[in-house]
Order: structure tokens, then C-alpha cells, then sequence
């Protein structure tokens, strides 16, 4: 009876604490998703802006601040909580601070990305002091008109004149020729026209107060768009949201990246990884089918077998390290050697770029393809095979058409799981070319388009980068956060659609 | 009414040379390092059934594979002596096996469709010798299904998957997939242990009427099924061949003690 009552309380105990330990680690794994989620979507919607005075013991300060606090209090609190921290040692002179909400504040973001609040004082034109802001629109278009006047006498004349008089000079031509006077003259007069250009365009201008009573002049030539955050109706702040969205994964980090978008880490990665699936995926595919297929079965298989296993364990970091030793110095000094041997010393694959960074992480994703390709050939059934053969078919057709088309699953999962890891990881990129800010992407108009060598950007080493900057600047911070949570999303989307290619490849080959 | 039950079978002594489908001569054969087959001499004869009987393990399916050479798949594997067909021995070492394959067609014990329509496992065997014109193939198709009884129930679903198909269906479509290749000797490995009786009668009957055109060798289990199909039978234990006779007298007045004892289930 007691033994009996001891069981059914050891089977209950087991139950109960292993029901806890999954639902802790759940609750872990949606609560950091909700986390980030919530961090991360801060960057996207619109803030309401605040004036906030703060009366020091000898002195006054007033700024306008914009948070996604949603209360007065709450903001207060804010900056209470940091005078706090401050005037710890003399409590006595702890500022005065009062909020309140500010209406008509516009918040002005340049095409920098630099972001002023102000409120609207003054709209001036080349001729016009004083203009009422619905304006705004028509000066722009001929601000923008006159910017197109400029780059075309920049572009197509400034630079074609300059070009030959350095033709002349370089062919030693004196100084005082005349055929070089006369494209000097030319140059000069141009030149004057593109000043003159660009004295007109910084004659427009907006001019806002801030908060300290302080004007700033803003020229329209700098600003990328203005609006009232406390004046948006719903509509509006979705409207902001999606237009915030698309500039997020549109346009390049500004500011240091603390604002802006991240279109070019988007764009590094995606290049990276499909460069990396396309050198590991036939080599890993390959090396599965020789070792489960033709190797014979002997110890030392068995041991390759187990370095690779192995090989899926060493730390990223030291993948980079080797990356760097051999791709970045020995393999790429020797081609620069070899071929750009005019540049040298400056390097041209001799340092670290995209070619090596998706080398290095093929390297580092390795043994996850072959591991998973030979699993999906372990699953081909012996009978498959038999029937193959008996049929006349040799060795290699067999595998050709019977054996790898059934193992294409495990193949495809191996290679899809490889992508979501390089796609997520940081530490050996850092040492092999991904960088925090890259000017270029790595491909465009110029010859020969893919730029295999330069260095690229990277969501996770943006991320990383990210974690570095001022943690009290939420601007920033919610971007960090947004990063991560597109990362998320796409190696989420990535383990997904590489279960489900396995369902539905196993829907068709694996049903026996 | 007599000559109903008369058929045209000769003792074993009695075949000549040109009525012999498989040679074997001296046939021993090791698989991982196991003696699996022991010096086995025997004559199959030409368009006729053969039943190779006895228990699980006395070699039955290593000698029947041995006749294709696909006891070669297993690495560790050694063998001697001599199987002729066709005038020559399939172990010289000349002889292409895919080629050989294709010549001595092989169903197995679990049917195993390949994971592709029914009409692509079927030309498989042809696309494999690198036939490509459509319309041959078409015929071979029609052909073999026709062949194998199985045309009627699929001729309207050739491109569904092959997987679709009943257990009974999938093994006449591998009967099929060998037939397409048009080969002279047809190897059948248990072919009907994972059937019910009703489609093993099916299949029973497809097999006599293949004789037709082939020579059969059936390795069975099923003493019933091996005196209603089979023209002869080879009794085999521990690798070794016992009896060899025509059905008849194999399963009514066996020579050997231990044929009778297995035939009446004393043993195995």
C-alpha cells in the first residue's frame, strides 16, 4: 500500500518537474521573443514629443524630448531618475523638472539623419524673407531643380574639364600654354556658375525655435522630412510606421548607425550566404555521398566520420582566425601577388572581403551539410538500392538517379540549416571581412560588378556593433533592437521553409 | 481425362544441354566469412519453374542472388565455381554485370517501387540502357504491364505516383519493371510472402503464364504454393542442395529422408 503510494508520488513528482522545467524554458523563449519584438518595434512607431523645463539652482534648461513613454508622470520620472543618479552627493540641488506635452513642435530629420524639434518660425526663399509654410512644397521642387543644374555642371563639365587639364599637365604641357588657358578660363567660369549655383540653393531655408528659444536654420537642400509627432492622427502613425518600416530595410545606417536603415547588411548577408551555399553545398553533397557511398567501411572512415562530427564543435572564432591566416594572408597575398602585383603594396584580396568571409563560413558550415546529407542517404531504404541494380543499372546511376534524388531532402535541410548559421553568426566575420560601415556594396554598375573583394556589412556584426553605442539613447538601441528582431525573422523563415522543403521532398520520395 | 493431368515434364537426369536455363557447376559462395552456399552443382532447366524450398537461412536467396550476382553488393563476400548461361559463365571476368542485369530480371521479397510514376518505374530498367525514343518506350510500357496483368487497373493513372498503388498491384509492377527489360530468366525471391492469398493466387497464375517466355526460379516458403506452381523444385539445408527432381515426385515420393521430414513439417 505505502510502496504503492510511493511510486504513484515518484511518477507524479517526475511528471510535475519536468512539466516545470519545459514550460520555465518556453516561457524564457517567448518572453525573449516578446522582448525583442517590443524593443525592437519601438524604432518604427511614431513618439510623442515633450517640453521639458529643468530649473537648476542657478540655472534653466529647456529642451524638447521625444520618448515612447506614455505619460507625463512617466516622463518626469525619467528625468527625475537620471538627476538623481547625478546630484547624489548634493540633494539639495536637484533640479526642478516639469513636462509638458508639446503641441505644435515639428520634428525635423535631415538627410543625414540628424533629427532637430523645433517649432516653425520662418520659411525664406532667394527673394522671399518671410513665406507661410504651405510653401514648403514649391520650394522644394525648386531647390531640387536647381540641385539637378548643379550635379549636371558638376558631373558633366566640371569634371571632364578638370580631367583634361590634368591630361595637359600630366603630358608636361606648360602652365602658361594656351590651349590650357583657354580650358582654365572654361573651368573657372563653370566653376563660378556651380558656386553661384549653390548659393542659391543654400538661400533657402527654414528656420524653427527650439525649445530654449534658440533659432536653428535649416537649408531645404539638407532635409529629408518634418511632421508633428503629437498632431498624427491613427492613419498617420500607421501611415509613419509602414513608410519607417520600408526605410529600415531601404536605406543605408545614418548617423553612425543610430539611425536609418540597414538595407546594406541585409544586402551583405544575403549575398554572403548564397555565395557560401554555393561553394559548400555540391562540395558538402559531394564529400556525404563519397563517404556513405563509396568509402570503404574501415576505421578509418570511422575516423574522418568522427572529425567531422568534431569539426562541427570547434569554436567559430578560431574558423575566423584560420580564415584570416590562410584565405586573407597566404591565399589572398598570393593572388595579389600574382595578378595585382601593379597595386601592391596596397592589397586587393590580400585583406579581408566578402570572398573569404563566405569561404570561411562554408568552412565553418561544413560538417552541418555533410553531417545532414548523409543522414538523409542512411534513410534511402538497401531494397531501393537492390532493386536498382538488379535492374542493370550501375553503381553511379543508382546513386544518381535513385539514392540522391530520395536523400534530397536531408541534402536541401543541410544546406538551408548552414545559411540560417552563417547567417546569424558574427565572430568569425569580423576577422574575415564584414565590417560596421561599408561605403559600397559589393556589387553595382562599376566593372565588373560583383566585387568579390571588398569588405560588406552584416546583420549580426551590425547588431554587435550596435550593442556598443550609447545604451541610454533609445533611438539608437531600438534600432539594435529591430536588427535583431529582423534577423529573428529571417532565420526563423529560413528553419522554417527548410522543414517544410523536407515534408514536402519526403511527401514525394520517402513514402515506402 | 488423363491427359489432363499429364504435363510435359521430364525427370531431371533427362535434360539435355539446350533445354538448360542456368548452369551451376561447383558453387560455393562466402558472406562475411560464412560458408552460405557448399559446392551446389544443378541444372535449371529452360522455360520451365523452379522452387527452390527449405528453411530460413539454408541459402535459398544467396543462391537465387547468385544467379544475378548481386551477392556482390555485399563487400565481404567470396565465391567459386561456375554459372553458365547462355553458353558462358556469368563469372568470367569479362562479364558486364549491368549488362547481365538486364538479361536476368529480379523481383524481391517487399515490393519496391522507386519513388517516381508508375509509367517511369517501369521504363526504368530502359532509360538506364539509354533508350530515349518516346514511343519505344510507350510499347515496352504497354508491353510489360500487359505482360504482368496489371495494364487494365493502371492504364488510365500511368503518370500517379507508383507509391499509390496496392501492395498486390506494386508487385506485379515490379513483375512489370523486370519484364520491360525483356529478360530470358526471371528471378523471384519470396515474391508473394507479404500478400494476401487472393492476390498471391493472382500472382501465381501471372507467373505460369510467364513461363511462356521466360525461365523462372521462385524461392518460396509456401509448400503449397511451391507444388501448385513449380515444374521442379531443389530442396536445400545448411547450403547445401538435397533434392533437385521434378514437383512431382519431389513433393509425392521424395528420395531423401530429409526432404520428407521438411516436406511433412518435421523440421524447418
Amino acid at each position: 500500500m505505502l510502496r504503492q503510494f510511493q511510486l504513484n508520488y515518484r511518477q507524479a513528482l517526475s511528471e510535475t518537474a519536468s512539466l516545470l522545467c519545459a514550460s520555465i524554458m518556453l516561457i524564457f523563449l517567448v518572453s525573449m521573443v516578446i522582448f525583442i519584438a517590443f524593443q525592437g518595434s519601438q524604432y518604427f512607431v511614431p513618439k510623442s514629443a515633450y517640453k521639458v523645463s529643468i530649473t537648476f539652482a542657478d540655472a534653466r534648461e529647456e529642451v524638447f524630448y521625444q520618448t515612447s513613454a506614455l505619460s507625463l508622470e512617466n516622463v518626469k520620472a525619467q528625468f527625475d531618475s537620471r538627476y538623481l543618479g547625478q546630484f547624489l552627493a548634493e540633494p539639495e540641488n536637484t533640479p526642478e523638472v516639469s513636462v509638458q506635452l508639446a503641441e505644435e513642435v515639428y520634428q525635423v530629420v535631415l538627410d543625414s539623419g540628424r533629427v532637430h524639434f523645433g517649432q516653425f518660425y520662418a520659411l525664406s526663399s532667394m527673394d522671399e524673407p518671410a513665406l507661410p509654410l504651405s510653401e514648403l512644397d514649391n520650394l522644394r521642387d525648386t531647390v531640387a531643380l536647381l540641385q539637378i543644374s548643379l550635379q549636371e555642371a558638376q558631373e558633366g563639365r566640371l569634371k571632364d574639364l578638370h580631367e583634361r587639364i590634368a591630361q595637359l599637365d600630366r603630358s608636361g604641357v606648360a602652365t602658361d600654354a594656351p590651349a590650357r588657358d583657354a580650358l582654365m578660363l572654361n573651368f573657372n567660369r563653370w566653376q563660378a556658375h556651380v558656386f553661384e549655383l549653390d548659393r542659391q540653393i543654400q538661400k533657402y531655408r527654414m528656420q524653427f525655435k527650439q525649445a530654449d528659444g534658440d533659432l536653428i536654420s535649416i537649408a531645404l537642400n539638407d532635409l529629408d522630412y518634418l511632421y508633428q509627432p503629437n498632431q498624427l492622427t491613427l492613419t498617420d502613425k500607421i501611415g509613419f510606421t509602414f513608410s519607417k518600416i520600408w526605410q529600415f530595410v531601404s536605406d543605408k545606417p545614418k548617423q553612425a548607425s543610430t539611425t536609418g536603415g540597414v538595407f546594406p547588411a541585409i544586402f551583405g548577408t544575403i549575398l554572403m550566404v548564397i555565395l557560401m551555399a554555393v561553394a559548400v553545398a555540391p562540395f558538402g553533397i559531394v564529400s556525404a555521398i563519397y563517404l556513405h557511398e563509396y568509402a570503404p567501411d574501415n576505421r578509418l572512415t570511422g575516423l574522418i566520420r568522427i572529425g567531422i562530427s568534431n569539426m562541427a564543435a570547434v569554436p567559430s572564432v578560431v574558423y575566423g582566425v584560420f580564415g584570416l591566416g590562410f584565405f586573407v594572408y597566404t591565399l589572398g597575398g598570393s593572388i595579389d601577388e600574382l595578378l595585382y602585383s601593379n597595386t601592391l603594396p596596397s592589397p586587393t584580396f590580400g585583406t579581408p572581403g566578402l570572398l573569404w568571409a563566405s569561404l570561411t563560413m562554408g568552412l565553418l558550415t561544413l560538417p552541418v551539410v555533410i553531417v545532414s546529407a548523409e543522414e538523409g542517404l542512411k534513410r534511402v531504404p538497401t531494397g531501393l538500392r537492390a532493386g536498382s541494380y538488379a535492374l542493370g543499372a550501375t553503381k553511379f546511376e543508382t546513386i544518381m538517379r535513385v539514392v540522391v534524388p530520395m536523400a534530397s531532402p536531408g541534402m536541401l535541410t543541410g544546406v538551408i540549416l548552414a545559411i540560417a548559421r552563417a547567417a546569424g553568426e558574427v565572430a568569425p566575420l569580423i576577422l574575415v571581412g564584414a565590417v560596421k560601415f561599408a561605403p559600397n556594396l559589393p556589387i553595382d554598375g562599376e566593372f565588373p560588378f560583383v566585387h568579390l573583394e571588398r569588405q560588406f556589412m552584416h546583420l549580426g556584426v551590425f547588431i554587435y556593433d550596435g550593442a556598443f553605442h550609447n545604451q541610454t539613447e533609445t533611438q539608437s538601441s531600438s534600432l539594435m533592437f529591430a536588427t535583431c528582431m529582423l534577423l529573428l525573422i529571417i532565420v526563423f523563415l529560413l528553419n522554417i521553409s527548410a522543414i517544410m522543403f523536407r515534408h514536402r521532398l519526403r511527401d514525394k520520395y520517402e513514402r515506402v | 481425362m488423363l491427359k489432363l493431368f499429364e504435363r510435359e515434364i521430364l525427370s531431371v537426369d533427362e535434360i539435355s544441354k539446350a533445354q538448360t536455363g542456368i548452369d551451376v557447376r561447383d558453387l560455393c559462395v562466402h558472406l562475411n566469412g560464412k560458408l552460405v552456399l557448399n559446392n551446389i552443382n544443378i541444372r535449371i532447366p529452360k522455360n520451365k519453374i523452379t522452387a527452390l524450398i527449405g528453411q530460413s537461412g539454408c541459402g535459398k536467396t544467396t543462391l537465387l542472388n547468385s544467379f544475378n550476382r548481386m551477392n556482390e553488393l555485399n563487400r565481404n563476400h567470396q565465391c567459386s565455381g561456375e554459372v553458365w548461361i547462355n553458353d558462358r559463365d556469368i563469372y568470367n571476368r569479362k562479364e558486364r554485370i549491368s549488362r547481365l542485369r538486364t538479361q536476368i530480371g529480379m523481383v524481391f521479397q517487399r515490393p519496391n517501387p522507386f519513388p517516381m510514376s508508375i509509367y517511369e518505374n517501369v521504363c526504368f530498367g530502359l532509360r538506364i540502357q539509354g533508350e530515349t525514343n518516346r514511343r519505344k518506350l510507350d510499347d515496352s510500357v504497354e508491353r510489360a504491364l500487359k505482360n504482368a496483368a496489371l495494364w487494365e487497373e493502371v492504364r488510365d493513372r500511368l503518370f500517379d505516383s507508383a507509391m499509390i498503388l496496392s501492395g498486390g498491384q506494386q508487385q506485379r509492377l515490379m513483375i512489370a519493371r523486370a519484364l520491360a527489360l525483356e529478360p530470358e530468366i526471371l528471378l523471384l525471391d519470396e515474391p508473394t510472402s507479404a500478400l494476401d492469398p487472393l492476390t498471391t493466387l493472382y500472382i501465381e497464375e501471372l507467373i505460369n503464364e510467364l513461363k511462356k517466355q521466360c525461365t523462372l526460379v521462385v524461392v518460396t516458403h509456401n509448400m503449397q504454393q511451391a507444388a501448385r506452381v513449380s515444374d521442379y523444385a531443389a530442396f536445400m539445408h545448411n547450403g547445401e542442395l538435397i533434392e533437385f527432381s521434378d514437383s512431382d515426385s519431389l513433393f509425392t515420393m521424395p528420395a531423401k529422408q530429409q526432404t520428407e521430414d521438411y516436406i511433412t513439417g518435421r523440421y524447418g
